[in-house]
């Protein structure tokens, strides 16, 4: 009996398996940035975003360029840091429900890594073609590229290297190397990001015009394709789970 | 192997998380592929999609369903080949289609101002139900590249029919005979995509007359299934759970 009101009781103080608080604040703090985001796009497009010479196009945008890189990389270095400095050192003795537990967050980190693609990869980039197509460009940092290239990409790619160092840090699963997929999944989407190179140079230089199926934008589909890595981490993931559930499930 | 070793108290708890972990599996599934299926499609095959002036008989029934079958060939070789779930097709596309109708709502309408019946994406879900239902009533990989294939393509004209008819009418505006759809595009000026560089029904392929459609049509069904095929393979590939060697 008092083995039992133990037991009970440490049940009751252990943290639970998935944070559902975390999960939920996670994807609301995507969603509601880039509302206003949304909201700072509409009104500040057309009213400071159509001539980069123009002094409100500093204020506006540029800015808001410069302070987004400060911000990005400050994120980047402290999240992916704390997340490396607090890594688990031995993490093949933990027991098979904390093991299960980490395997929850893990999943918090793949939804918000999800939200950030859908936000960066659909949202804002096809968002760029109707701005291109109907707007004229004169510079490489329009409203739209300000946002997608260097807001949107830049921040599903922290979220993705956030996800894949918290596997590699504290998951079982992933301490026998570095599996190929999901590399693939999060660093062919970061590649992404480089090819805006390409797509800045030929457009400077040599196409002027916004053809969505012009080659020129094709390294942008080949990194694309990389998203679908996310079908192997899915494979690893549910192999390990089944691992851990299947003589419950029996 | 005692209580402790287990990652569940009971077997209930077991089956909750084992749901719980379905739903954040979805989630992320579904918006992930969306991410880069859209930037795919959006890439090689959006300008016809985005623009109803650019929906013409010829390159729109050609291009679109030969791009647009690639992800959900990829999704069934993971969600059918492994855990036999049927609708890795149809959720692709479904995916797809929330990322652009999102899309033309708030950024081509919202931001830009285009009306939505110039803006709207093109339908793909019928041949996603027939890939999808030919692989499970089959369960063969080469019969749904074949027969779903050449049906994702066939269905791709027909499926978009009923929208696309009223604005394939014919209009005389100033002299000239064009469509409703060309005539919108003519009014909506989109500065950064002028009309030379629109694609529509240039070429030979007019000489056929009336067939224009069936025959891309069936030219798109064609390349679909051998795009099918290949992207089985990518799918597989995707799917693979190397690692590289531990340190």
């Amino acid at each position: 009996m008092a083995a039992t009101t133990e037991s009970v009781k440490a049940d009751a103080a252990e943290a639970p398996l998935l944070n559902k608080r975390n999960l939920f604040l996670g994807v609301a703090l995507y969603c509601v940035f880039y509302a206003w985001v949304r909201w700072y796009e509409g009104v500040y497009g057309w009213s400071a975003g159509m001539d980069s010479f123009a002094p409100e196009f500093e204020t506006y945008w540029m800015n808001f360029l410069y302070i987004e890189f400060v911000l990005e990389v400050s994120t980047a270095g402290i999240l992916w840091g704390y997340l490396w400095k607090t890594r688990d050192r031995k993490v093949m003795s933990i027991t098979p429900r904390e093991e299960l537990r980490r395997h929850f967050t893990h999943w918090t980190w793949l939804v918000c890594y999800g939200t950030a693609i859908y936000f960066g990869a659909s949202y804002f980039t096809e968002q760029d073609g109707t701005w291109h197509q109907t707007i004229v460009r004169d510079t490489d940092f329009t409203p739209s590229h300000v946002i997608e290239f260097y807001l949107s990409y830049p921040v599903y790619i922290i979220t993705g290297g956030a996800a894949f160092l918290y596997a590699k840090t504290r998951l079982p699963t992933y301490q026998q190397g570095n599996s190929i997929q999901y590399m693939v999944a999060t660093v062919g989407p970061f590649m992404i990001l480089p090819n805006v190179g390409l797509n800045e140079w030929g457009h400077t230089f040599w196409f002027m015009e916004e053809l969505f199926v012009a080659p020129l934008h094709y390294g942008f589909v080949f990194f694309g394709w990389s998203a679908l890595g996310v079908l192997g981490v899915l494979n690893i993931e549910i192999a390990a789970l089944a691992k851990l559930l299947k003589k419950d499930l029996a | 192997m005692s209580a402790s070793q287990s990652a569940v108290r009971s077997r209930a708890e077991a089956v909750k998380v084992s749901r719980t972990f379905d739903w954040l599996i979805m989630f992320t599934l579904f918006f992930v592929i969306l991410g880069g299926y859209h930037v795919h499609f959006m890439l090689v095959a959006g300008d016809w999609d985005f623009w109803s002036d650019w929906k013409d008989r010829r390159l729109w029934v050609t291009v679109l369903p030969i791009m647009g079958i690639t992800f959900p060939a990829a999704v069934q070789a993971v969600l059918w080949w492994r855990y036999r779930i049927p609708f890795g097709a149809t959720i692709s596309v479904m995916g797809l289609l929330f990322g652009e109708w999102v899309n033309r709502y708030f950024n081509f309408w919202g931001w830009t101002y285009f009306p939505i019946n110039f803006v709207f994406p093109s339908q793909l879900i019928p041949g996603a139900i027939v890939l999808d239902v030919v692989l499970l009533v089959s369960g063969s990989m080469q019969l749904t590249a074949v027969i779903g294939g050449l049906g994702f393509g066939l269905l791709f004209y027909p499926g978009n029919w009923p929208v696309m008819a009223p604005l394939h009418l014919p209009v005389e505006y100033n002299g000239m005979m064009m469509t409703l759809a060309d005539l919108s595009g003519y009014h909506y000026v989109r500065t950064g995509m002028p009309e030379y560089i629109r694609m529509v029904e240039k070429g030979t392929l007019r000489t056929f007359g009336k067939d224009v459609a069936p025959v891309s049509a069936f030219f798109s069904g064609f390349v679909s299934i051998i795009v099918y095929f290949l992207w089985h393979f990518f799918g597989r590939w995707f799917g693979s759970t190397a690692f590289t060697k531990g340190s």
